[in-house]
C-alpha cells in the first residue's frame, strides 16, 4: 500500500513540477496588446512571405516587395500617400516632346551603405543591369520588354537621360517601385555581395540580429536625410506564413501590424485590433491560349465567354473566400475602369454558357487540363464543378515543380493568378499583351488601342474612359475570367499604431505611413 | 571487455558513416533527377538559354555525375555544403543557424514527453484499476490529437486569450535565456503531447512486466525503500524499450518539427526544407537531407550504446 501511495505522490510531483515550470515561465511575461505602450522605439510587421528570399537585391523582386525594400533603398521616384509618384533620388524629371526621353535630375548628398555617393554614373550602372534576366524589376524595361529602355546616358554628374523604344508618358510611376531603386557602387560592381548585405541609401539599415527567412530587423540609417520621415527607430519584418498564426501574433502582441487574410479579419476585430482594408487584387483565370494551339476550343471567343457565364462567383466566395468580393470586372472596384454593368451582363447563367458552347460548335463541351498550385487547388475544384455542369471537363493537375507551373503558360490554355492592378498600363504591357501570359502571341486590336489610350491619358476623364474600355474588353474577350477581388487587410494594434492608410490603390502601405497612435 | 567495446563502437561508427554516405548519394541523385537545372532555378522563368547554360557551366552541372558528387563530398567533409542557388549564401552557415532551433524543439519536446510519459506510464502500471483505465483513456485521446490542432488550441488558450506565452517567434538562448524558454514553451508542449502518450504506453507495458520479476518481489520482501524498487530496479529493468521509444520520439520530432515551425514562425530546419524544396534550391535540399541523416544516425548510435550499457547481457556479449 505504501508502495502505491509513494508512486502516486512521485508522479504527482513530476506533473506539479512541470506545471510549476510553466507557471514560473508565465510570470516572466509574454507581451500583451493591453500592456503595449504607444512608443516609437520599434514596429513589428507580420508579413506573409519572405521578401528577401532572393537576398537583398531590390531588382530581383517585383513591385509587391516594395514595402520591405523601401526601408533599405531609395527609389528614383517615391510613391506618395495619394498613390502618385513624387520626387525621390530624382528631385525633378522632364520628358522630351514625343515622350521618348525622360531626363532625371538627381538629388545631392546621398550616401550609400558602402560609402559611395549618388551620381548619374551610378544610376546608369544600375539601369544598365537590365539585360540580366534574373532582375524581375527590370523585365518590362529590358530589351524586347513592353517599356524597353534603349539607352541610359549620363548628361551631367547630376543628370541622366532614359531613352525608350517607344513613347512612355507616365513612366515615372514605374520608378516609384522596385524598378526605380538604386543600389550603391559596390553592390552594382559585385552583385553577389547583395545576397547577404544590402547596399542602399534608404532610411534604415539591416541590423545583424536579422534571421534570414524569419525576422528582418531594420534600424534607422543616420546617414539618410529622409530617415526623420519614418516614425519608428526600428522596424522588424516578421515572416509568418500561416494566416492564423499572423492573426494570433497581432492579437497577442508579438506584431504591431499584420497582413490578414479575409477569413481571419473577424477574429482579429473581435479581439479589439483595428483593420484597414483595400481592394485591388483580382484573382483571375487567364486565357493563356487565345489561338487554340493547346486546346482548339479556346481559340474561340464564344467559348471563353461561355466560361464567364458558367462560373458561380458568389457561391465560390461564400464557400471559400468569406469577406472577399465576387468579381465580374477584370479591374478592381476602386479603379477608374470599374464597370458595374459587367456584373449583370456576365451574371451566372449555365444556360447561356451551354448555348454559347453550342454556337461555337461544342454542344457536348470539351476537355482540357489546368495546372494548379497548393494555393489555387480548392478554387479550381470549385470552378471545375461549375464547368462540368455545362459540359466542360477541366482536369486539375497539381504542379509537380515550379518549372511545370511556369511552363503551363505554353502548355495549357487556362491559368489562374492574383493580379494587382495598381499600374494597369504596366500590367497590360508587361504581362497581358506582350508578357508571359501571351506566349502564343495573340492580338486584340481593341485591347491594344485601349491600353495605348490609357497610357496617353492626361486627365481623369480620359483615364476613366480608356480604363473602362480596357476593362470591358478584357472581360468580353475572355482574355480575363475574373473570379473574386481579394481585399488586402492590414490589422494593427490600435494602442500602438495609428490607423493604417494605403497609398492610393497600392496594396502595401508606405513604410513611412505607419505612425504611432496618439 | 574494453577491446570488445572498442570494436563494437568502431563497427557501429563505420556503419553510421556508410549510412550517411548512401543517403548523400541518394539525395544527390534525387536532386539531379528533379526537372530543371541550377541555372534555370537561379535565373528564373524569363532567362535566356544562353544565360542558363552559362550558370550551369560555372556550377559544373554539365560535368559527369561522378565528378560532381566527389567534388561536393570533398567540400562537405570540410563543412562546406555549397551555395544556395536562390540567394547565394552558404548552405552550411544557414543550416548551422537553424539547427539549434530544431534541436531545441526536438530535445525539449523529447524531454517533456519522456517525463510526462514515464510518470503516466509508471502510475498506470503501479496503481492499476480505475486510475490505469483513466490514464489509458487519456493517453488514447492524446495519441489521436493531431499536433497542428493541439498547437492551434494551445496558442488560442495561452497566447491569444491569456497572453501567458508568445504566439509566434523564437528568441535565441544567447539573446535571452528566459525569452528563449518562453518562445519554446508552446511549440514544445504541442510536439510533446503525442510523444508523451506514446512513451506512457511503452512505459506501462514494460513496467508491468518488470514488476512481475522475481528479483523485484525479493526486493519488496527485504524492505528495500519503495522509490528504490520502482525507480532504480524496476524502471532500469523496464528501461530498454522506453529508451528506444524516447530515441524514436526524438528522431520523429526532429523530422516533424516542420509543423511547429510553421505554426509558430520559427526559423528551423523544417522551415528551411519547406523553402528550399518550393524554390527548387538543390544544394539547400541536399544539405538539409544530409544534416538530418547525420542527426538520425547519431541518435541511433547513441541508442545502441545506451542499450548496451543498460542491458548486462548485451554488454557481456
Amino acid at each position: 500500500m505504501k508502495l502505491l501511495t509513494t508512486t502516486a505522490r512521485g508522479s504527482a510531483a513530476v506533473l506539479t513540477g512541470a506545471l510549476l515550470v510553466g507557471s514560473l515561465a508565465a510570470c516572466g511575461g509574454g507581451s500583451s496588446q493591453a500592456a503595449a505602450k504607444a512608443d516609437t522605439s520599434s514596429l513589428t510587421l507580420a508579413i506573409d512571405s519572405d521578401s528577401a528570399s532572393f537576398g537583398f537585391d531590390p531588382l530581383r523582386v517585383s513591385a509587391a516587395q516594395r514595402q520591405f525594400f523601401e526601408g533599405l533603398y531609395d527609389s528614383l521616384m517615391t510613391l506618395q500617400p495619394d498613390g502618385s509618384a513624387g520626387p525621390g533620388l530624382a528631385k525633378e524629371f522632364t520628358y522630351n516632346a514625343d515622350n521618348t526621353v525622360l531626363t532625371l535630375t538627381l538629388k545631392d548628398g546621398v550616401t550609400f551603405a558602402d560609402g559611395s555617393k549618388l551620381d548619374a554614373d551610378l544610376v546608369k550602372a544600375n539601369l544598365d543591369r537590365r539585360s540580366d534576366p534574373a532582375l524581375s524589376a527590370y523585365s518590362a524595361v529590358a530589351k524586347g520588354g513592353a517599356q524597353e529602355i534603349t539607352s541610359v546616358d549620363v548628361v551631367s554628374p547630376t543628370q541622366v537621360a532614359l531613352t525608350f523604344a517607344k513613347p512612355q508618358p507616365g513612366f515615372e510611376k514605374n520608378l516609384a517601385s522596385t524598378t526605380g531603386m538604386i543600389v550603391g557602387k559596390n553592390g552594382v560592381t559585385d552583385t553577389s555581395t547583395l545576397a547577404a548585405t544590402p547596399d542602399g541609401s534608404g532610411p534604415y539599415t539591416l541590423d545583424p540580429s536579422t534571421v534570414k527567412g524569419n525576422k528582418y530587423v531594420l534600424v534607422k540609417n543616420d546617414k539618410s536625410p529622409d530617415a526623420s520621415k519614418y516614425a519608428f527607430k526600428k522596424v522588424v519584418f516578421s515572416v509568418v506564413l500561416d494566416p492564423q498564426a499572423r492573426a494570433n501574433a497581432l492579437v497577442s502582441g508579438q506584431a504591431d501590424v499584420a497582413m490578414l487574410t479575409s477569413n481571419t479579419v473577424d477574429f482579429a476585430k473581435s479581439k479589439g485590433v483595428g483593420v484597414s482594408q483595400i481592394g485591388g487584387t483580382v484573382n483571375t483565370m487567364i486565357s493563356f491560349d487565345k489561338t487554340g494551339k493547346t486546346a482548339p476550343a479556346f481559340g474561340q471567343e464564344k467559348v471563353r465567354q461561355a466560361i464567364q457565364y458558367a462560373i458561380n462567383r458568389q457561391a465560390l466566395v461564400d464557400a471559400l473566400h468569406k469577406g472577399d468580393i465576387p468579381a465580374w470586372n477584370a479591374l478592381p472596384k476602386d479603379s477608374a475602369g470599374f464597370t458595374k454593368d459587367l456584373e449583370t451582363k456576365f451574371a451566372y447563367s449555365p444556360e447561356k454558357a451551354k448555348s454559347l458552347l453550342a454556337e461555337a460548335g461544342y454542344p457536348n463541351g470539351f476537355e482540357f487540363t489546368i495546372i494548379a498550385g497548393a494555393q489555387t487547388q480548392t478554387d479550381l475544384q470549385a470552378v471545375q464543378k461549375d464547368l462540368a455542369a455545362v459540359g466542360i471537363t477541366m482536369n486539375v493537375k497539381m504542379a509537380a515543380s515550379t518549372d511545370e507551373a511556369f511552363a503551363a503558360v505554353a502548355t495549357t490554355p487556362l491559368g489562374y493568378a492574383p493580379l494587382n492592378w495598381d499600374n494597369p498600363v504596366g500590367v497590360m504591357y508587361g504581362a497581358i499583351l506582350n508578357g508571359f501570359t501571351n506566349v502564343q502571341k495573340a492580338t486584340d486590336d481593341q485591347l491594344s488601342a485601349a491600353t495605348g489610350e490609357l497610357a496617353a491619358a492626361k486627365d481623369d476623364a480620359a483615364v476613366k474612359a480608356a480604363a473602362s474600355k480596357l476593362n470591358t474588353r478584357l472581360v468580353e474577350s475572355g482574355w480575363m475570367i475574373p473570379l473574386y477581388e481579394a481585399l488586402t487587410n492590414q490589422g494593427y494594434n490600435t494602442k500602438k499604431v495609428a490607423q493604417v492608410k494605403f497609398a492610393g490603390t497600392n496594396a502595401y502601405p508606405l513604410l513611412s505611413s505607419y505612425t504611432p497612435a496618439s | 571487455m574494453e577491446v570488445t567495446m572498442a570494436l563494437f563502437i568502431t563497427k557501429r561508427l563505420l556503419m553510421a558513416l556508410a549510412t550517411v554516405l548512401v543517403v548523400a548519394v541518394l539525395a544527390f541523385l534525387l536532386v539531379h533527377a528533379m526537372p530543371g537545372s541550377p541555372g534555370a532555378v537561379s535565373l528564373g522563368a524569363g532567362a535566356s538559354q544562353e544565360a542558363i547554360d552559362e550558370v550551369n557551366q560555372r556550377l559544373g552541372w554539365n560535368d559527369p555525375l561522378f565528378t560532381q558528387f566527389f567534388s561536393w563530398l570533398g567540400s562537405a567533409v570540410q563543412g562546406d555544403l555549397g551555395i544556395s542557388l536562390i540567394d547565394g549564401r552558404s548552405v552550411s552557415a544557414d543550416l548551422a543557424s537553424r539547427l539549434p532551433v530544431t534541436a531545441s524543439l526536438a530535445a525539449g519536446a523529447t524531454v517533456l514527453s519522456a517525463v510526462l510519459g514515464i510518470a503516466l506510464g509508471v502510475t498506470a502500471a503501479v496503481r492499476g484499476g480505475l486510475l490505469d483505465q483513466v490514464i489509458g483513456g487519456f493517453v488514447g485521446l492524446l495519441v489521436a490529437l493531431p499536433a497542428f490542432w493541439v498547437g492551434v488550441i494551445f496558442v488560442y488558450l495561452f497566447a491569444v486569450q491569456s497572453s501567458v506565452f508568445p504566439a509566434t517567434g523564437y528568441v535565441p538562448f544567447e539573446v535571452s535565456p528566459q525569452d528563449w524558454a518562453l518562445s519554446l514553451a508552446l511549440p514544445v508542449i504541442t510536439l510533446a503531447v503525442g510523444g508523451a502518450a506514446f512513451i506512457a504506453r511503452q512505459t506501462r507495458a514494460s513496467m508491468l512486466e518488470a514488476l512481475q520479476q522475481e528479483h523485484i518481489r525479493t526486493l519488496r520482501a527485504t524492505a528495500t525503500p519503495t522509490w528504490k524498487i520502482l525507480y532504480v530496479h524496476a524502471l532500469r529493468y523496464a528501461s530498454l524499450p522506453i529508451v528506444a521509444g524516447i530515441a524514436l520520439q526524438f528522431i520523429g520530432l526532429f523530422g516533424g518539427s516542420v509543423i511547429a515551425e510553421q505554426l509558430f514562425a520559427m526559423p528551423g530546419l523544417g522551415q528551411a526544407v519547406q523553402t528550399s524544396v518550393s524554390t527548387h534550391d538543390a544544394p539547400a535540399v541536399q544539405g538539409v537531407v544530409v544534416i538530418a541523416t547525420v542527426v538520425v544516425v547519431a541518435v541511433n548510435l547513441v541508442l545502441e550504446l545506451a542499450t548496451k550499457f543498460l542491458d548486462p547481457k548485451l554488454r557481456a556479449s
